[in-house]
């Protein structure tokens, strides 16, 4: 297998193209825009930071979200995507290369995948062979679970994140094979990298030390180790503590505990082993060793037991009392079609490849089998960490693979140590078995293909549709209105949406929000949640006070979109009543039966609400098609209940095409009380 | 004790007296017809009432009332037991064959059911209690109260020692086989038995095992209608317990095989047998698999291995 020289690098150079070529397939389509919800503030970010330096990045106070509180985002975010991009922007420029810094954004997710290809392949080569590692660099090229993070445009933390955290491991397990402390200080640089990334990181800071606990439970310590987690861990505890975000963290919670009790164990056993080599009494020794051990093993759990229930009980309180965290989606367990879609074949067959690594163990072995399991655990219970599951499934089914082609591919003639003659297996079930084998792979290249092509393909401002000759329609609402706000309003002016839509007004409007999708003051969110489910004269005693201009709401009930703010209104009303039980009680909005309606049955408390006048106004004079009265809303299916309202301190602004957009105008008080008789 | 000699006790004092001595007894009070006139009817008063109306005779069937009993005595006993505990609030429970004529009083006709009765005024609607849309958990009940008489109430359960307890007895039986075996823990350093357990560990996850336990969905389907057993539940975003088991383990069998086929040392008929056994896994549950992936993704287009 060593002929596999240029071969290799060509393979290599094909497997990033084919990625690269997938995903600029896919945006020409729908030209260079940032799409999603999070992606827009890293822009707004990376923009400030171009525009302004890095210095005045790290002290930025945003005055233009949450109003009146602001955020300092200095301080509250990881600067290492910003960097990242400003400083390839800035070597472009210097280069005269003039890009502009969206440019940069867009491709900068591609780009970084391409290089997790190449670290993927450089880990998997150190834990099997170079054959393994071609295979599992061309998997983790096209695999869905990893795509939706890095198609053009996605801007995100995890684009890079995954790259550095690939990096990370191969330079471990490289500083563990070799002991010498430049794979140990390089794995530490790559560590700093990844903290400044992503807050997945404390990922790392305990799988390696689990690694290091395990291998000393084995008895495979050795001088090695010892050196590679020696220096590894105080480099990179010191240089993690140079993020403002991560601060004095690694000190002082019980997430980082293990990797500090872990070193402090190794130094004790490297110690005992320095003395058991000076001393004759080995029978004492080992006895003594076993003792120091278990009382270690004791600590190392009880650390991790605290850690559990730490955040067991943070999960359970969490889930309970802030709503917010149980709404999210991607907080929730997977299913095992998540788990198919992502990685079809791979998932199969990476079971068998954890058999096989544990089966021909070594120290990198036991590692990878670490990884696997660890990772698996945290996949089955978060879809959202389907995402780190997805490298180590690529590498361990590489190993499944490769091992099967071994040994049906080759002619075994051709071997070092030919097999007897009558024990062969003929050459007819080999050749079965390769077909069988290139078959799978087909069918899973064409599963990755549609999979990306058909969901996670479309930005997510831009909706698209198709009628019924197939034609594509494409409904674009969301920048018209946003355009609009951009265009016709003035640019100090204060607008109150739920937090979803923040970063996309913070970014594409450029207006100041009041609640965005960074979610870090749930009391703020309730009181526009408070707002939005108050009858009209209480919300607008709330907007006064927060001193909106304007309100944006999303209306799907002509166009039949079902992510509607009428749909995600009793998230508003839990997370109102959190904060506020005696004003808003969630049971107000229900009928006597229980059911939550829209139409003439609803409940009165519902049919009065901020939220369901501003999404019907002018909606019950509106006939869809002949079949249905007007006033059919199509998300929700019914004919609505209150069709003659009238706005007494509100006044509509915009409405976008298909009536998706909805922005309105708080008035301001009259010159004059009406009410007062002179 | 008789009704004539409640007559006497008209005394908002005396009367208050006789609910805490009951209530140091029980911290749920039964009552009868006669004794919800007297407490809960007549004037003077100014405590509230929390009562609940149940069926709990064993001929009446009704499992409903046999629960929110359990967690109304919960609720009863984390407030007798609190330190806020005054003579403010006290609870109750009007059992239908002892005191049927304050259900028709009430006009009530579904059990179990729970009223606040205030101190001053007649109850409104939001002194019932919802059932249907709140459930009868105790945390929910506490809610409603502190919303109706403003006292908050800290549920308090007994600690369940079940959990630690069989945690004590699973150590000791490990313990003790250890022990027991401590000259031969061969087993322990076995690549096999690891391997196999890795293996068993990853497949349990990834087939959705987790959600199962978080979201608890039944094991099938019975379409009520046509009487059908569907294992499968139709949309992508859920699952049924029976899914989850018909998954991945054969088709990972397969390859295992197919490695094993080509290094292990036995004879080369067992091998032969080995390898074709692995290609029939193979196939089959992975075409089997890609059809179940069809029926909940509708739109995938592709079908098993063999199009």
């Amino acid at each position: 297998l060593t002929k596999f020289g240029t071969e290799e690098k060509k393979m290599l150079k094909l497997s990033w193209s084919i990625k690269l070529n997938i995903q600029v397939l896919l945006l020409q389509f729908y030209s260079k825009i940032v799409f999603c919800f999070p992606f827009r503030f890293n822009y707004r970010s990376t923009h400030h930071l171009t525009s302004n330096g890095f210095y005045e990045f790290l002290n930025w106070f945003d005055e233009r979200a949450w109003y009146p509180l602001g955020r300092i985002v200095g301080g509250t975010v990881y600067p290492g995507l910003m960097v990242t991009a400003g400083l390839i922007h800035y070597v472009l420029n210097l280069l005269h290369i003039t890009v502009h810094i969206r440019d940069v954004c867009v491709f900068l997710a591609p780009v970084f995948s391409g290089l997790t290809s190449i670290s993927t392949f450089l880990l998997t080569r150190e834990l099997w062979n170079q054959g393994a590692g071609l295979l599992a660099a061309c998997f983790i090229a096209i695999v869905p679970g990893y795509i939706s993070r890095s198609v053009a445009g996605s801007f995100d933390n995890e684009g890079i994140a995954i790259f550095a955290l690939q990096f990370t491991y191969y330079l471990w397990v490289k500083s563990v094979k070799t002991g010498s402390v430049f794979w140990a200080i390089g794995c530490c640089l790559s560590y700093f990298y990844m903290v400044s990334a992503w807050g997945g990181y404390v990922f790392i800071i305990n799988l390696i030390p689990l690694h290091v606990f395990v291998l000393l439970l084995m008895q495979r310590f050795s001088r090695r180790v010892y050196i590679a987690y020696s220096t590894f861990y105080i480099i990179g505890l010191v240089l993690s503590m140079q993020i403002p975000f991560v601060g004095f963290q690694p000190i002082r919670t019980s997430e980082h505990m293990a990797a500090a009790g872990v070193f402090v164990l190794l130094q004790v056993y490297a110690f005992l082993q320095y003395l058991k080599d000076r001393l004759t009494r080995q029978e004492f020794q080992t006895l003594f060793f076993l003792g120091v051990a278990l009382a270690a093993g004791v600590v190392f759990l009880s650390v991790i037991y605290l850690t559990y229930t730490g955040t067991n009980k943070l999960k359970c309180y969490a889930k309970i009392h802030i709503p917010i965290i149980a709404s999210v989606s991607e907080h929730q367990p997977t299913t095992w079609v998540s788990f198919f879609f992502d990685l079809h074949i791979l998932v199969c067959t990476f079971p068998a490849g954890l058999w096989f690594c544990i089966k021909n163990i070594n120290d990198e072995r036991v590692f990878v089998a670490l990884y696997a399991i660890s990772a698996v655990y945290f996949a089955g219970v978060m879809v959202r960490l389907m995402l780190t599951l997805t490298p180590v499934v690529c590498m361990l089914s590489a190993v499944a693979f490769s091992c099967v082609f071994e040994h049906y591919l080759g002619d075994d003639m051709k071997r070092q140590s030919p097999p007897a003659e009558d024990s062969r297996l003929g050459p007819n079930i080999k050749s079965i078995v390769t077909m069988l084998m290139l078959m799978l792979l087909m069918m899973f290249a064409v599963h990755c293909t549609w999979v990306t092509s058909n969901a996670y393909s479309s930005p997510s401002v831009v909706l698209a549709s198709y009628n019924h000759d197939g034609s594509r329609n494409i409904l674009d609402d969301f920048r018209e209105a946003y355009y609009w706000l951009r265009q016709n309003t003035d640019e100090h002016a204060r607008v109150m949406s739920w937090w979803d839509y923040g970063y996309q007004i913070a970014g594409m409007a450029n207006r100041t929000t009041l609640v965005d999708n960074n979610t870090w003051n749930n009391s703020h969110i309730a009181l526009v949640g408070k707002a939005m489910s108050s009858n009209e004269t209480a919300a607008y005693e709330i907007m006064r006070s927060l001193d909106v201009d304007y309100v944006l709401i999303i209306f799907g009930g002509v166009i039949g979109y079902s992510g509607d703010d009428i749909n995600k209104f009793l998230w508003m009303v839990r997370i109102a009543e959190g904060e506020h039980p005696r004003d808003i009680r969630e049971s107000d909005y229900f009928t006597p039966q229980g059911e939550f309606r829209v139409d003439k049955a609803g409940s009165p408390t519902l049919l009065n609400c901020l939220m369901y006048k501003m999404s019907y106004y002018r909606f019950g004079e509106m006939q869809l098609d002949f079949r249905t009265p007007p006033g059919f809303d199509r998300t929700r299916n019914a004919e609505i209940g209150n069709k003659d309202i009238k706005l007494k301190h509100l006044e509509e602004a915009f409405t976008s095409e298909h009536w998706l957009v909805r922005i309105y105008k708080v008035k301001k008080l009259e010159n004059r009380d009406r009410t007062s008789s002179l | 004790m008789k009704g004539n000699e409640y007559e006497g006790m008209t005394l908002l004092s005396e009367k208050v007296a006789q609910l805490m001595e009951w209530t140091s007894r029980r911290s749920v009070i039964r009552m009868n017809g006669d004794k919800f006139r007297r407490f809960v009817k007549a004037p003077p008063r100014n405590y509230s009432m929390i009562i609940m109306f149940t069926a709990l005779q064993p001929h009446r069937q009704c499992g409903v009332c046999r629960q929110a009993d359990e967690e109304f005595q919960a609720l009863a006993n984390s407030w007798r037991y609190s330190s806020a505990f005054t003579n403010k609030v006290f609870f109750a429970l009007v059992d239908f064959d002892e005191g049927s004529d304050v259900f028709q009083m009430l006009n009530m006709n579904s059990a179990p059911t729970f009223l606040h009765f205030p101190a001053k005024g007649r109850p409104r609607r939001a002194d019932t209690y919802e059932l249907q849309v709140r459930g009868f958990g105790a945390e929910q009940l506490a809610r409603w109260v502190a919303d109706r008489t403003d006292v908050m109430i800290r549920v308090i359960r007994p600690p369940n020692y079940a959990g630690p307890l069989l945690l004590g007895l699973l150590l000791a039986v490990i313990g003790g086989l250890a022990y027991l075996r401590r000259h031969n823990l061969e087993f322990l350093f076995s690549k096999n038995v690891w391997a196999f357990s890795a293996l068993c560990f990853a497949l349990i996850m990834t087939s959705g095992q987790m959600w199962n336990h978080i979201r608890g969905p039944p094991y099938a389907h019975k379409n009520p209608s046509t009487g059908q057993i569907s294992y499968i539940h139709g949309s992508s975003q859920a699952q049924f317990v029976a899914e989850t088991h018909m998954c991945y383990a054969a088709v990972t069998l397969g390859m295992v095989l197919l490695c094993e086929a080509a290094t292990s040392p036995l004879d080369i008929g067992k091998r032969r047998i080995m390898c074709v056994a692995g290609i029939g896994l193979v196939m089959l549950f992975f075409s089997w698999l890609l059809s179940i992936f069809r029926a909940k993704y509708h739109g995938y287009p592709y079908r098993s291995v063999t199009p």
